[in-house]
């Protein structure tokens, strides 16, 4: 490397940050879809496949936080789009934002309400006897208590990816949410839908050096043209916070966060007692090295306490986002995830 | 005198990293007596002391090449993970808990009473003007959803009936 190849790098660094100050924002979320299903803001779209594999996938994301589109963020660099490339039908789950009007919404809701509708409506769709469903993140501890008490519900497998299950294990979230230090009440009470200013405010809190090492690494990639166009869509969902409804927060908080109910089989949804054991499908738990919102302790314990017979952990390279999207995961996660649900 | 400058500035820099640690480790002392803070000096010093070192050696070199600048960003990378990791450590303290908690309880209880009032003066000037007002909206709104939820169930209801006409589930 000399000084004229770093002025190249240079000019075309300026050239890409003129084009990121005044250029169009990138089309995300190009896979074709089609909208199967909608109840108040949620809907439930089929991303339609060569249908290779027979069962079709239900894909629940979290709820509140961010928007689903990360998983369908450039083509070439998309979960779903791998996902139906390997011949998958792919049902996904936009829990949508929700405003004031929503905040009697629980998880018990979810889990009762939303969550057995939508999976009737993948069967329905799809024709299938049976469905696989994938939680990731929250979506993870929420479609495990769905499997968990409802056994009429045809699940042929389950996939946990990244999603917390032991809540005495999920970190600095858990110590700060404490019940001596976090007044969950008070909070909801106070504030009634919990603004997405405040998720964003926790989000930057638990890693407060990620703003500063993002942009030092854009000023160096900010002569590669590719590297700026997936800046540009991550950076694009990455600040575009959404709000979790009151008494749903409160619910999260208290009945996994802070009592750990689910993993010690104290939950009760529905007047259905939620007990992991109930899960009897083949389960592929998948955890991130590198994961400080779901540490890998938090996600593996699925596999402790589920009744399956097929049982299988992989704790893989990367954090909470890069195991879904981004180069690593398409390198080192999807493959596995694809191809666990195709032989199962 | 020419390596001299950068060495200076090093050395400059160093010192003020030191002194910033330590009225930070101070201030956590004075917050947490009971339990010792943790030592940021054992994660950023190695980091420091080790760009230093490179750095020296790279501006001894003659003449300067754009080497220099994938080691600059390493040391950066490193300078930011290792203040990542001591930020980490802090934020892992029960102590650190507790003040945020208590900073919340705060933010509370001035915002309540300020939200409250600001509502219920909108909610009185949209009531003059004879326009709805935000509490009504939502009312509205939480009517249509819990409307959509019983046409659902009816739905599901009539569903079931049918498939108990074409005999596919036992009555």
């Amino acid at each position: 490397m000399d000084w004229q190849e770093e002025l190249g790098k240079n000019f075309q660094r300026l050239r890409n940050l003129h084009g990121l100050v005044t250029g169009p924002e990138p089309t995300v979320g190009q896979t074709p879809r089609e909208e199967v299903y909608k109840k108040n803001k949620s809907r439930l779209y089929r991303y339609a496949s060569p249908r290779r594999q027979a069962t079709p996938l239900l894909f629940v994301p979290n709820l509140g936080i961010s928007r689903p589109y990360i998983f369908d963020l450039l083509p070439g660099g998309s979960f779903i789009e791998h996902m139906t490339r390997e011949g998958f039908d792919f049902y996904l789950l936009d829990w949508g934002v929700f405003g004031p009007e929503d905040n009697d919404l629980t998880v018990e809701d979810c889990v009762t309400k939303i969550l057995p509708r939508m999976a009737a409506k993948v069967l329905e769709s799809s024709g299938a006897p049976e469905l696989s469903v994938l939680g990731y993140c929250m979506g993870a501890p929420i479609s495990a208590s769905f499997i968990a008490t409802r056994p009429e519900i045809p699940v042929r497998s389950y996939v946990d990816m990244a999603g917390p299950i032991d809540f005495s294990k999920v970190g600095l979230f858990g110590l700060w949410l404490k019940k001596e230090y976090f007044n969950v009440d008070r909070f909801v009470d106070t504030l009634g839908t919990v603004p997405a200013d405040l998720v964003r405010a926790g989000f930057k809190l638990i890693k407060p050096t990620m703003d500063l090492s993002t942009s030092l690494n854009l000023w160096w990639n900010l002569w590669n043209d590719q590297y700026v166009e997936g800046f540009q869509a991550l950076n694009r969902w990455a600040n575009e916070y959404v709000a979790f409804p009151g008494e749903f927060f409160r619910q999260w908080v208290r009945d996994f966060y802070q009592e750990n109910k689910l993993y010690r089989g104290e939950l009760v949804m529905g007047g259905r007692p939620v007990r992991l054991e109930n899960i009897a499908c083949p389960v592929f738990v998948v955890g991130a090295k590198e994961d400080y919102i779901a540490p890998p302790a938090c996600v593996r314990a699925l596999v402790d306490v589920v009744g399956s017979k097929e049982k299988e952990y992989v704790e893989l390279p990367g954090g909470h986002i890069s195991l879904i999207a981004g180069r690593g995961a398409a390198r080192h996660c999807w493959p596995k995830v694809s191809g666990w649900l195709a032989l199962h | 005198m020419a390596d001299a400058t950068p060495n200076q500035l090093f050395e400059l820099w160093r010192k003020q990293v030191e002194e910033s640690t330590q009225a930070w480790t101070r201030l956590v002392s004075q917050r947490a007596p009971t339990v010792g803070p943790p030592d940021p000096t054992a994660f950023w010093r190695p980091v420091l002391d080790q760009g230093f070192e490179t750095w020296a050696k790279l501006f001894a070199q003659t003449p300067a090449t754009p080497e220099l600048l994938p080691q600059w960003k390493q040391f950066l990378d490193q300078w930011i993970e290792a203040w990542s990791k001591v930020l980490g450590q802090a934020m892992g303290t029960e102590q650190f808990a507790k003040l945020l908690g208590q900073s919340l309880d705060q933010f509370l209880a001035t915002h309540g009473p300020l939200r409250r009032a600001a509502e219920q003066q909108t909610e009185q000037a949209l009531q003059a003007l004879q326009l709805p007002s935000r509490s009504q909206v939502t009312a509205v709104a939480k009517m249509i959803v819990e409307l959509e939820e019983r046409i659902e169930r009816l739905e599901d209801r009539i569903d079931a009936a049918l498939r108990r006409l074409d005999g596919k589930e036992p009555k």
